[in-house]
């Protein structure tokens, strides 16, 4: 689903890449943390994915497709296929919890018909169908993320990335947000999840990729965070 | 796509920026108003060169009977007169081209001139018989006419001869001075005017920056999340070009056609239809200028 040929993404300026010769294959309905410390090159492996930049060489295939060589115009069509999620949730503040999740749909061209319809359905997958009308002020850290899972998943895309998504959640409500995941990656859906909390990583015993400055330097099939223990 | 949800962010964008909004609406419709004038301005020299030459022009009218003011012109040119004046002017190195007017011919102009209600009726101011044939010489160098007109002027056939310098002269180079002067002004209004459009842009980019995030991390269509800021931009160009329009129809009514017009019969002036051609240009040019800076900025400041 998500594959890395020898990639490497340098940033103009001195200093080593980002990314150096990174090879990495997800298969469909995995479930990957992307661990290591900052700088290690987490969020720029998302960021490719995402087509948010291209990598300076090697090669990134999503879904069957080199998105490197992806026209621009084509990339609103990939990132239909990818939910995406992050620390801070980025819900819109003059928006009720409904309308952030509709506005996903709508800003694709969506009927009204298909908003009224996959709206609800995803705020109770999330658990949130009693809190449909609330503004995001009123929710707490963990509910906000919920919502942000919710917009990231009502397009039913076939990839989830999320970026730190317990970042900023104690660790009883970041295991009710890994136990949504979770849920997602069962019903199908390939989850990428770059963490640095080592307490979900370990508690999941899911795939675990480690990337230290730029390369890969451990991939688990069952793996637990490793260099904090 | 979502018509509702198009039209709620143009209402919120116009809102929003209102103030950047009617800069860039006053701006362009002042820029607008200046560059339509100086095209209305730009129709009237061409109009008056069209009637009375231009200022490299020398009109030649030859001999009718009883030619007002030349009491050599006895009859009518003869054939061999005009081969004469016509070799005389080919022998000219000061001559450029020039053609000949039949009676026919000067006849429309003239009534083109100073209407043509003056030529109708039981009493017309003159008839076609007595309209001269004319040659219209144009010179190589307006400064240099004296040798021809030597050349002409006591040759039997010629009545008289009209110098289009002497005569437009000064009415062109203050027609030529205005449309300049409005054109250099309109430019740098038209500069400003782009300038606001690109400084709405940013501002509105920003105040939507979380919302353009999230459209495009969806896959939000480039188009879609350009279209509230190109919304916005015809919006403006539209008030812009209604204003325009309507300076331009005051400008015409009450500075040409009940102004000039009517105090200056020897003059022809523009009315109506250069009014339209004009405010045509007018609603073109508005809306490229502000759509074309959008969609070029959007790309820019919204990373599309």
């Amino acid at each position: 689903m998500i594959r890395f040929e020898k990639v490497t993404k340098s940033y103009p300026g001195p200093g080593r890449a980002a990314l150096e010769s990174v090879s990495i294959n997800v298969d469909k309905g995995e479930f990957v943390f992307l661990v290591g410390p900052s700088g290690s090159g987490k969020s720029t492996a998302l960021r490719l994915v995402l087509r948010e930049m291209r990598p300076t060489g090697g090669k990134v295939f999503v879904a069957g497709k080199e998105i490197n060589r992806l026209a621009t115009w084509k990339v609103p069509r990939l990132r239909r296929q990818i939910g995406t999620v992050f620390q801070d949730y980025r819900l819109l503040p003059t928006k009720t919890v409904s309308e952030n999740v509709a506005f996903a749909l709508q800003v694709i061209g969506a009927s009204s018909k298909e908003i009224r319809t996959a709206v609800p359905e995803t705020l109770e997958l999330v658990g949130l169908a009693d809190k449909s009308a609330r503004m995001p002020e009123e929710l707490s850290g963990g509910e906000q993320q919920r919502v942000a899972i919710a917009r990231a998943m009502v397009n039913k895309p076939m990839i989830l990335i999320a970026d730190e998504p317990t970042g900023n959640l104690d660790p009883a409500t970041s295991a009710g947000i890994m136990g949504l995941l979770d849920q997602i990656n069962t019903a199908g859906t390939t989850v990428l999840m770059a963490t640095h909390d080592y307490g979900v990583v370990d508690q999941m015993r899911k795939r675990v990729v480690e990337l230290a400055e730029g390369r890969v330097v451990r991939d688990e099939a069952t793996g637990v965070y490793g260099f904090q223990h | 796509m979502q018509m509702r949800h198009v039209s709620t962010n143009l209402r919120q964008g116009l809102r929003r920026n209102l103030s950047m909004h009617v800069a860039v609406v006053l701006t362009l419709f002042v820029s607008l108003s200046l560059a339509g004038m100086g095209v209305l301005l730009s129709k009237e020299a061409n109009l008056i060169t069209r009637a009375l030459g231009n200022e490299l022009q020398v009109q030649v009218n030859l001999c009718v009977r009883d030619y007002p003011g030349n009491p050599s012109c006895v009859g009518e040119v003869t054939d061999e007169q005009k081969r004469e004046i016509v070799r005389q002017i080919e022998a000219s190195p000061e001559v450029d081209s020039f053609y000949f007017e039949s009676k026919e011919e000067g006849f429309e102009r003239l009534k083109v001139l100073l209407g043509s209600e003056q030529f109708e009726g039981t009493t017309p101011l003159v008839t076609v018989k007595d309209i001269p044939e004319a040659i219209w010489i144009t010179l190589k160098d307006p400064d240099e006419s004296s040798g021809i007109v030597e050349a002409l002027q006591y040759l039997d056939g010629v009545g008289n001869i009209q110098n289009a310098r002497e005569l437009i002269g000064p009415i062109s180079s203050m027609i030529d001075g205005l449309t300049y002067a409005t054109w250099a002004l309109a430019a740098v209004l038209l500069a400003a005017a782009i300038l606001l459009v690109a400084n709405t842009i940013r501002l509105a980019a920003l105040a939507r920056r979380k919302e353009i995030e999230i459209m495009r991390l969806v896959g939000a269509s480039r188009i879609f999340i350009a279209l509230p800021f190109l919304l916005e931009a015809l919006v403006n160009a539209a008030i812009g070009v209604a204003l325009t329009g309507g300076v331009l129809a005051a400008f015409t009514k009450f500075g040409i056609i009940d102004g000039l017009d009517a105090q200056f019969d020897a003059l022809p002036f523009i009315g109506w239809p250069e009014y339209w051609e004009t405010l045509l240009l007018v609603a073109v040019a508005g809306p490229v200028l502000t759509l074309v800076p959008t969609l070029l900025l959007t790309r820019k400041y919204l990373r599309l």
